[in-house]
């Protein structure tokens, strides 16, 4: 699907990226990982067709800045900051359903609404305007409406609250069999359930480059019971972040995430660990 | 619709929401009124009064600000996209390059160009209301001017935007040049044919060289056929190219310059890193 092979990019005489090898296949969900300047985004925008380079590289088994229109449409694109966009909501929607033949109106307010995004509520709002969660959601529904065979994500995740994360995966993991991901994150643990390689950029080589075994419950909802020794404020503003309820008025509490959110929970609360008394996790129901 | 109108209506609603466009709008269509408040269509130059005369008092008054307001919002369109992230975002789209450059030139042009001649229509409109001989020859010519000219300027202000790295750089540039081609218009021309330092042919061919310099005396040959008016350089180009093939002169070579300009921005687009 992508074949890279003696890739290097340079800005002035900075090497940044130097002699990157890699071949990304068909169903590969990649998390791509590194330090900030690691080379992630720029390895990003050579496969976009945004840079020059040196070396070879081949999306489709195609050049991506001869047929950039091709190519692109078959790719899904959420960059890490939203850009400042002038346009309303509905005139972004309207432009990005206009550009792509595989898109329409239709699917992206359809997939607006299963993250959490009522399109209709703020069509006449400038983007610009809208909150970063926002703004996020609907970056994401404009590149997931057109189906894409290959999705690209810088930070996916980052301005996204816990009900938008949840719905979040949600859609990744509906679209794990047909879509090949390349997912860039600074912390693996937030992704570690939806892929199944690493790929860890530093200093613009590939130092590290695995296949890891696929987590049987990325898309399980799981219920969760925690209960503290005590009162302890930053720890009860955690849990109340993730959207637990405090079931007796004591340190008891109780919520529910999605297997992929696991290990970014199980993250979280580790800072608690002197406080809490009994932490339980199992299965709730199949999604 | 194709990709390339929807690139121009993208750039079209963003940049009519920029504060740079309500102050364009506010500077060209209050200047026309101001002309109307203060009387201009009472006076008279060279004989010309009513509405000819507020015609080209209002040309002289583009001459002077309408390339730097094109340039100076113009210059930040690639550049200022690129330092946002929003080029990075929409070239990560099913777009082709020619669609997003071009579709950005015309939407800009359209932007220039409508605040310009609503002003110019507006006029007309007027001197009808306030029955005023109108001088239709005298406003379709000008209303040509201004879109050559505008389009002239667009596409050397996409040539910078293209050329530089930042922002702040591209309007250092656009004032250096706008000043330079403002200075060249007769100012220094008078100075260097006084001294007699330079040969006829190259004082004429700097002035020729100049859009400025060529729209100004095309805006000026309307009322003057002489160009007594000007300094002594545009009456020695009108020797040259005589009067009806100085009017074309001076429609089709700011059109030529606008396409060269535009055509080297394009290429340069194409062919570096896109964000």
């Amino acid at each position: 699907m992508i074949k890279i092979k003696d890739l290097t990019k340079k800005f002035g005489k900075t090497r940044v990226l130097d002699d990157i090898n890699l071949t990304i296949k068909p169903k590969d969900r990649i998390a791509l990982i590194g330090p900030n300047g690691a080379g992630k985004t720029t390895l990003i925008r050579i496969i976009l067709g945004q840079y020059l380079f040196n070396g070879e590289l081949l999306v489709f088994d195609k050049d991506p800045r001869g047929n950039r229109v091709e190519i692109l449409d078959r790719i899904g694109y959420v960059p890490q900051l939203p850009p400042p966009i002038q346009m309303s909501i509905g005139e972004l929607v309207k432009f990005s359903a206009g550009i792509s033949k595989r898109s329409s109106v239709d699917a992206i307010y359809q997939k607006a609404n299963e993250l959490g995004l009522d399109i209709e509520k703020n069509i006449k709002k400038p983007f610009l305007k809208l909150s970063g969660g926002m703004k996020q959601k609907l970056l994401i529904a404009l590149a997931l409406a057109r189906q894409p065979d290959i999705l690209i994500m810088d930070e996916p995740a980052a301005n996204l609250d816990p009900q938008g994360r949840e719905a979040f995966f949600l859609q990744l993991l509906k679209s794990m069999e047909k879509t090949t991901m390349l997912l860039s994150s600074h912390r693996v643990d937030e992704i570690i359930n939806l892929i199944n390689r690493i790929i860890e950029i530093d200093y613009g080589k590939v130092v590290h480059d695995e296949q890891i075994a696929q987590s049987g419950f990325a898309d399980k909802m799981l219920e969760c019971r925690v209960i503290l020794t005590n009162k302890h404020e930053a720890a009860i503003r955690m849990l109340n972040d993730w959207g637990f309820n405090n079931l007796n008025g004591e340190q008891d509490y109780e919520g529910r995430f999605i297997g992929a959110e696991r290990l970014r929970f199980l993250t979280s609360i580790s800072h608690f660990a002197n406080h809490i008394k009994k932490l339980d996790i199992s299965e709730q129901l199949n999604i | 619709m194709n990709t390339f109108f929807q690139v121009t209506m993208k750039d079209f609603r963003e940049s009519i929401r920029a504060k740079w466009f309500l102050m364009y709008c506010l500077i060209f269509g209050g200047a026309i009124i101001l002309l109307f408040v203060l009387g201009i269509t009472e006076s008279s130059v060279f004989g010309f009064t009513g509405l000819s005369r507020l015609l080209i008092t209002y040309i002289q008054l583009c001459v002077a600000i309408l390339p730097i307001l094109i340039l100076v919002s113009t210059v930040r369109s690639v550049v200022g996209d690129r330092e946002s992230n929003i080029l990075e975002y929409f070239l990560s789209m099913p777009i082709s390059l020619g669609a997003y450059f071009w579709g950005k030139i015309l939407s800009r042009f359209f932007l220039v160009f409508i605040p310009l001649s609503s002003a110019l229509l507006g006029s007309i409109i007027w001197g009808m209301v306030k029955n005023l001989a109108i001088p239709w020859q005298v406003a379709g010519y000008y209303a040509i001017l201004l879109g050559t000219l505008s389009w002239c300027f667009l596409g050397l202000g996409m040539l910078i935007s293209t050329l530089v790295k930042k922002q702040e750089w591209g309007l250092g540039l656009s004032i250096l040049i706008w000043l330079i081609l403002l200075l060249f218009i007769d100012v220094i021309l008078i100075g260097v044919m006084l001294q007699q330092q330079l040969k006829e042919s190259v004082i004429v061919a700097t002035a020729m060289l100049n859009p400025i310099m060529v729209f100004r005396a095309g805006a000026v040959l309307l009322f003057d056929p002489e160009l007594t008016s000007m300094g002594p350089a545009s009456y020695v180009i009108l020797d040259y190219f005589g009067y009806h093939g100085f009017l074309a002169f001076a429609i089709l070579y700011p059109l030529f310059l606008g396409w060269l300009f535009s055509w080297l921005g394009f290429y340069r687009f194409k062919k570096g890193d896109l964000v």
